[in-house]
């Protein structure tokens, strides 16, 4: 039995190290995304069985539940605050404030839910087993999600006129 | 903005973009350690998910030390007298309090194994607390948060003058300070499985106690 186990995560395991490593590089600091691979790794392990055939989900929606407990857990150990100090030195996502306003502008839920759909590059009923939801409500909620990040985007834009189209060039 | 603007817009701004791949020698052996954890703690999946990071690292190089571990003196001490007892005052003003009492005079002189989460696991209170009193024969500490046993609102280690001398040497149980602290049959376990706080003693407490 501890053979099969093995096999069967040696067959999936590679292949899932570099899309979850991405997953948490997009959603924490390197540390932090260094310690959660590591525990998603440790769950699939555990769980193997329970693994699906077409595992990035499942395992988006482990390392997604994992992250969570650490960042709980460095809540409770005051880490947040080294961690908002050292957040100067990142080199940070590319520069496109009005984008990054308007993800923060949305509920945390359709943001991850975009997120999923554009990062992850995940369909609908992918998202939905990430996040434990129905495919339908994943569909018309990512529908919703997208729709109100346009809008933001469009007033953004209206908003800062001349320059902002400035401000999109530099980088 | 259609669709496919929005997800080249998006796409643009993904903070993974600039992420280098992972160190190919590093990966594999990522997955080796993960590979050699011992899934003992897989029967009690669905207690507490409350699980720190790097448990494995910490596991994995617990399995490695164990095999010469000597023995382990706490654990085959017992006394009737000093069996844990989560007391649930109806009170709601009472604090309820886990009374815990020092090892005896033996445990301090025995030869300890490395504190593995194997053996913490085996533990039938753990917690996570600060000392709020310390006096003569009493040391007094608040939880914050339960691996194991019944939570009460606070732990209360009581033992005669000379063992507590013993035991917050052993300990080093300071006021105000944060300890992560084990026990069976109502005594604290020493060897460093009770301890001042730390990122890897508190991962090796998430490891034993994982759901």
């Amino acid at each position: 039995m501890d053979e099969s186990r093995r096999e069967r995560f040696e067959e999936i395991a590679p292949g899932l190290m570099e899309p979850v490593r991405r997953f948490l590089a997009r959603r924490t600091d390197p540390e932090t995304a260094e310690d959660v691979l590591a525990e998603t790794l440790l769950v699939c392990w555990r769980r193997v069985e329970e693994v699906p055939d077409l595992p990035l989900p499942w395992v988006y929606a482990v390392a997604r539940n994992c992250l969570h407990n650490a960042e709980r857990a460095a809540r409770r150990q005051d880490r947040v605050a080294a961690r908002l100090m050292a957040q100067p030195d990142d080199p940070g996502p590319p520069d496109d404030q009005a984008l990054h306003e308007a993800l923060a502008a949305l509920r945390p839920e359709e943001a991850e839910l975009v997120r999923l759909w554009a990062w992850e590059q995940l369909t609908p009923a992918e998202i939905a087993v990430v996040l434990g939801i129905s495919p339908n409500a994943a569909s018309t909620r990512l529908t919703r999600a997208k729709k109100k990040l346009s809008d933001l985007l469009r007033k953004s834009a209206a908003r800062a006129g001349h320059e902002e189209s400035r401000e999109g060039r530099r980088s | 903005m259609n669709d496919d603007e929005l997800l080249h817009r998006l796409q643009a701004s993904d903070p993974a973009s600039s992420l280098p791949p992972a160190d190919p020698d590093r990966a594999a052996r990522l997955l080796e350690d993960v590979m050699s954890t011992e899934l003992t703690t897989e029967n009690r999946e669905t207690g507490t998910h409350d699980r720190s990071p790097l448990t494995w690292l910490v596991a994995a190089a617990a399995a490695v030390i164990i095999a010469g571990a000597g023995i382990f003196a706490v654990m085959n001490l017992n006394d009737d007298s000093a069996t844990p007892t989560a007391i649930d005052t109806p009170a709601a003003s009472d604090p309820t309090v886990t009374e815990l009492s020092a090892p005896d005079a033996a445990a301090y002189a025995a030869k300890c194994m490395v504190p593995n989460p194997e053996v913490l696991a085996e533990q039938t209170v753990a917690f996570d607390a600060t000392v709020t009193s310390i006096d003569g024969t009493l040391v007094t500490l608040t939880p914050t948060t339960w691996y194991a046993g019944d939570p009460t609102d606070l732990v209360e280690v009581q033992a005669p003058s000379a063992e507590m001398q013993q035991l917050l040497s052993a300990v080093s149980f300071e006021q105000g300070g944060r300890y992560l602290v084990s026990a069976t049959d109502g005594r604290v376990t020493l060897c460093g499985f009770s301890a001042a706080y730390s990122d890897d003693l508190a991962s090796m407490y998430a490891q034993a106690f994982a759901g």
